[in-house]
């Protein structure tokens, strides 16, 4: 029973422009374990964002060690990494959320069937059951471009859960909706921490979202000024 | 279907105008090919079937005389073989007989070849005279068809003359002109045809009599000077040529040697094709490359998402590259039918001769490999189109 989803140590980020240089994380250690949510706040240019890029796999850090389900993950190709990310984790952003080509049923899908080359039907079924999960059956053959901003972020939420991942990185999932509408995201997002048991890392500014987990970091300065408990 | 497939045609089908033009533009290419293609190929065969339709495509002759070299004791002496024999074909039938079994050959005519004069009052004009046999005058030289006054009929020991020697002396079918051959024989013998060709020195120049006719004027009371043949498949003519060579001891002479000229001519004419056709292709290439980096481009957040949630990169750069082979793929077969189309309508539009305008051959419009051509042009085309939506760095293209 492996009850750490990700490790990371010392992990440093640093941006060079020209001569210059900008460090933006200056050595982060943290652990997320199993089937928490996890709050990741911090002022504007804090570095929680560089920090959540490199927790998804979509950045390589400067050095430090980041560990996936006890699997090291320095050093491996992007190819197996993309592979890591599509099987294991999962990602809602603030703003292009969907390909707009494309009906929130086979948004919902994309993740399962690209890999597998075909949209085979327990993946199909699935998506209909994810798209029912957060209220949108009705909608599952509309396209993207014809849904609202809290319709599109259910469908993000829906499509990060396809591969039944251990992380879901969500990034100010959020920023872009109504209070009302917030809270109906992040009482979905709560729903499916609870039931699934999968772990949540949510970048968020806001007092209000971040009430809704479970645990918070906060980070100042490219380093974790502290960690609370909720 | 193959969800790669799904995604490139969903990318296609989004934006059904830009897409239109792209194939429409591709399209157009392949009719430009095609129609030259056709051209090309349409002239080189018309001007091939008109050299071939009015002359021999083998014909056997006596073999040169050669100089031999003799040795008188220490000397050594270059002496021409006898060149006192008349030159011909004294077995003429047993050759005749030969050939004319042979595969692929569809006449052949005997043939004394001989130079004269005809006068006509003051008028006096150097004449290639031609005697053969009456009724195979058509397979030969296909007058017929090219008559402009009386008949073809030799056999009541008539001449044929082209419209040029006819207006030069003045000569009318039935009036009579007479003949000197070379060997200082003349003949008083009445015009029985007057033929244009539309080759120059046929009309110019060459008169046709009866083998029979010809004997006599010639002197050549049982031998021939040429053996005439007529192939199903001129292309043939240099085998059968070869084959009748080492069969029967005589020169045998395929007409393209005689006709050098042509061949240097429908060569450069297909080298100025492939020229065009090269354009053609680099216009599709450029254009499929550009519209699809245009689209990588656009689609970069997209792209971006794709690659957050795992989507390898061979994915990814696999639905540019299908895009490409779609396009490729719809347009050569819409170009290729537009262009058969477009050959067809000009091959049946008639010029004032009741000849069609255009030598176009529209069953050679190079139709496989223009489709050919095209697909792996446009796949090229979409690599780096491929290459560049392969490499979106997913968190620039979401944060952009």
């Amino acid at each position: 029973m492996n009850d750490i989803v990700l490790k990371a140590e010392g992990i440093i980020k640093t941006f060079r422009n020209g001569d210059e240089e900008t460090r933006v994380l200056k050595g982060i250690d943290l652990v997320l374990p199993k089937g928490r949510m996890i709050a990741l706040q911090g002022a504007s240019g804090s570095g929680k964002s560089t920090l959540l890029n490199i927790l998804g796999l979509l950045m390589q850090p400067t050095s430090g060690e980041l560990t996936l389900l006890n699997q090291p993950l320095a050093g491996l190709p992007d190819a197996v990494l993309s592979r890591y990310r599509n099987r294991h984790l999962g990602f809602v952003f603030q703003y292009h959320n969907l390909l707009p080509d494309f009906t929130a049923l086979e948004n919902v899908a994309f993740p399962a069937a690209a890999p597998a080359g075909r949209l085979k039907r327990d993946v199909k079924e699935r998506s209909q059951m994810l798209l029912d999960r957060v209220g949108l059956s009705d909608r599952k053959n509309f396209l993207a471009t014809r849904l609202s901003g809290g319709q599109k972020q259910r469908v993000a939420i829906a499509r990060a859960l396809i591969n039944s991942p251990n992380l879901v990185l969500a990034d100010e999932p959020t920023g872009n909706l109504d209070r009302k509408t917030s809270d109906q995201v992040m009482m979905l997002l709560k729903e499916i921490n609870r039931d699934d048991q999968a772990t949540f890392l949510i970048s968020t500014h806001d007092e209000n979202i971040a009430a809704y987990c479970d645990e918070r970091i906060q980070i100042e300065d490219g380093l974790i000024a502290k960690a609370d408990s909720g | 279907m193959l969800f790669l497939s799904k995604v490139a045609l969903r990318y296609l089908t989004s934006n059904i105008i830009q897409t239109t033009l792209l194939i429409s533009g591709v399209a157009l290419s392949v009719v430009v090919f095609v129609f030259i293609t056709a051209l090309i190929n349409g002239l080189a065969l018309y001007l091939t079937a008109e050299v071939t339709s009015k002359i021999a495509h083998v014909e056997l002759e006596p073999p040169n005389t050669v100089s031999r070299v003799l040795t008188d004791n220490d000397r050594f002496v270059a002496a021409p073989v006898s060149t006192f024999r008349r030159k011909q074909i004294r077995n003429w039938q047993q050759v005749l007989e030969l050939a004319e079994k042979m595969p692929g050959v569809k006449t052949v005519s005997p043939t004394i070849d001989g130079n004269a004069f005809l006068t006509r009052g003051e008028a006096v004009l150097p004449v290639a005279v031609q005697g053969v046999s009456p009724d195979k005058i058509d397979a030969m030289a296909d007058l017929s068809s090219n008559l402009i006054a009386g008949n073809a009929d030799l056999s009541a020991g008539g001449l044929l003359v082209g419209v040029e020697l006819a207006e030069e002396l003045n000569l009318a079918v039935g009036g009579p002109v007479l003949m000197r051959s070379e060997r200082g024989a003349e003949r008083l013998i009445p015009i029985t045809g007057i033929f244009k060709s539309g080759v120059s020195s046929l009309d110019r120049r060459v008169a046709y009599i009866s083998i029979g006719a010809a004997r006599p004027l010639f002197d050549l009371p049982n031998g021939v000077t040429t053996i005439s043949i007529k192939l199903d498949d001129p292309d043939e003519a240099p085998r059968v040529a070869k084959a009748l060579q080492d069969a029967t001891g005589l020169k045998a002479t395929p007409w393209q040697e005689k006709n050098k000229t042509l061949e240097e001519a429908t060569d450069a004419q297909g080298r100025t094709g492939v020229f065009i056709q090269s354009f053609a292709m680099i216009a599709i290439i450029i254009s499929i490359s550009s519209a699809l980096l245009l689209s990588s481009y656009r689609r970069r957040a997209e792209i971006g998402i794709m690659r957050a949630v795992g989507i390898s990169r061979r994915f990814v750069a696999g639905v540019f590259v299908l895009q490409g082979i779609l396009i490729g793929g719809i347009s050569a077969l819409l170009g290729a039918g537009l262009g058969y189309q477009l050959c067809v309508t000009l091959a049946s539009i008639q010029g004032a001769n009741g000849r069609p305008s255009l030598p176009i051959a529209p069953s050679e419009g190079g139709y496989a490999l223009v489709i050919t051509l095209t697909i792996i042009g446009a796949a090229l085309a979409a690599v780096l189109p491929a290459r560049a939506a392969a490499a979106v760095d997913p968190v620039d293209a979401i944060q952009q």
